[in-house]
């Protein structure tokens, strides 16, 4: 198992939002024990898809300079009943960042309907970081072509 | 990956409260990625661990009718890291009953004295014989409590 839950990232803009993609298929291992007699899509997965884009977008506005790991959600709701078959739309956004943390929130929708949302999320900020490797992670993970212009 | 966050039940209160282990191994599929040269106990797997628990202890407590789905989550927080090589003692406790067919549930992981987690989340309580076959569940939780030794 990969532990990846976003497919792509469709918009990024620096400091403020991010949107991606995650596709959920019946080939997913965990539905392998989640559960025997109908699939369902883990509540936590939905989480950590919320997490793991946002937390992107931190490290993007950042220039890779940093990492970021959730240390607080607050006030989440996810649906606990989905099989998989659907496309999610991931939304992200951040509340304000500094060197330390960051705070943000973030939604996802299945066409056009909000079925998840998080409202309050805090990273703290790693700053160990290889620039270079999560730069070229962040552009296999997201999708979006290198430029070096940007 | 076998989605199965919880390795061993050591105590449990029917309608109150459940203790159980979950020990983090290198060979976990997710530390690959979680974070790359960096293994890490995601935060989200010690809140799956703890729903697991709370589905354990819904079944256990009646007579493997019930399951839970988390469904919310009131508040969370990680402390730290859970490290490969650790072994994480949860806890989980009755809280309320929620809204419609909901419960009010709340958990904690701690490291060797050390909190890694607290989350306070709620759940649907669904029928455990509409997601699984309830007779390999009863004899999977006696694997998990020991009862079969």
């Amino acid at each position: 198992m990969r532990f990846l839950y976003y497919d792509k990232i469709d918009n990024i803009e620096k400091g403020k939002s991010i949107t991606g993609v995650k596709t959920f298929t019946l080939s997913e291992e965990f539905f392998r024990k989640h559960f025997k007699k109908q699939a369902l899509v883990p509540g936590i997965i939905y989480i950590e898809a919320m997490a793991q884009l946002l937390g992107w977008l931190i490290i993007y506005s950042h220039n890779f300079k940093l990492s970021a790991v959730m240390s607080l959600v607050e006030d989440v709701t996810v649906p606990p009943e989905l099989r998989p078959g659907f496309r999610a739309e991931i939304h992200g956004e951040i509340i304000s960042t500094s060197r330390r943390d960051s705070l943000g929130k973030a939604w996802i929708t299945v066409d056009g309907e909000t079925v998840a949302s998080m409202n309050r999320i805090i990273y703290s900020h790693v700053h160990k970081v290889n620039s270079e490797d999560l730069s070229a992670l962040f552009y296999y993970y997201s999708g979006i072509r290198v430029n070096h212009g940007a | 990956m076998r989605y199965l966050l919880i390795d061993h039940i050591t105590e449990y209160k029917p309608g109150e409260l459940i203790k159980g282990i979950k020990n983090v191994a290198m060979s976990e599929d997710f530390l690959e990625f979680h974070f790359p040269k960096n293994p890490i106990m995601p935060g989200v797997m010690l809140l799956e661990a703890l729903t697991q628990l709370t589905g354990w202890l819904e079944a256990a407590s009646t007579d493997f009718k019930n399951w839970f789905l988390i469904s919310n989550v009131g508040k969370s927080a990680f402390y730290g890291f859970a490290f490969p090589g650790d072994q994480v003692e949860l806890e989980v406790e009755f809280v309320s009953e929620g809204d419609q067919n909901k419960k009010v549930y709340r958990g904690t992981g701690f490291v060797k004295g050390k909190k890694k987690i607290s989350a306070e989340f709620e759940g649907e309580i669904i029928l455990l014989e509409d997601i699984e076959d309830v007779e390999e569940q009863k004899k999977f939780f006696k694997v998990l409590t020991r009862e079969l030794r």
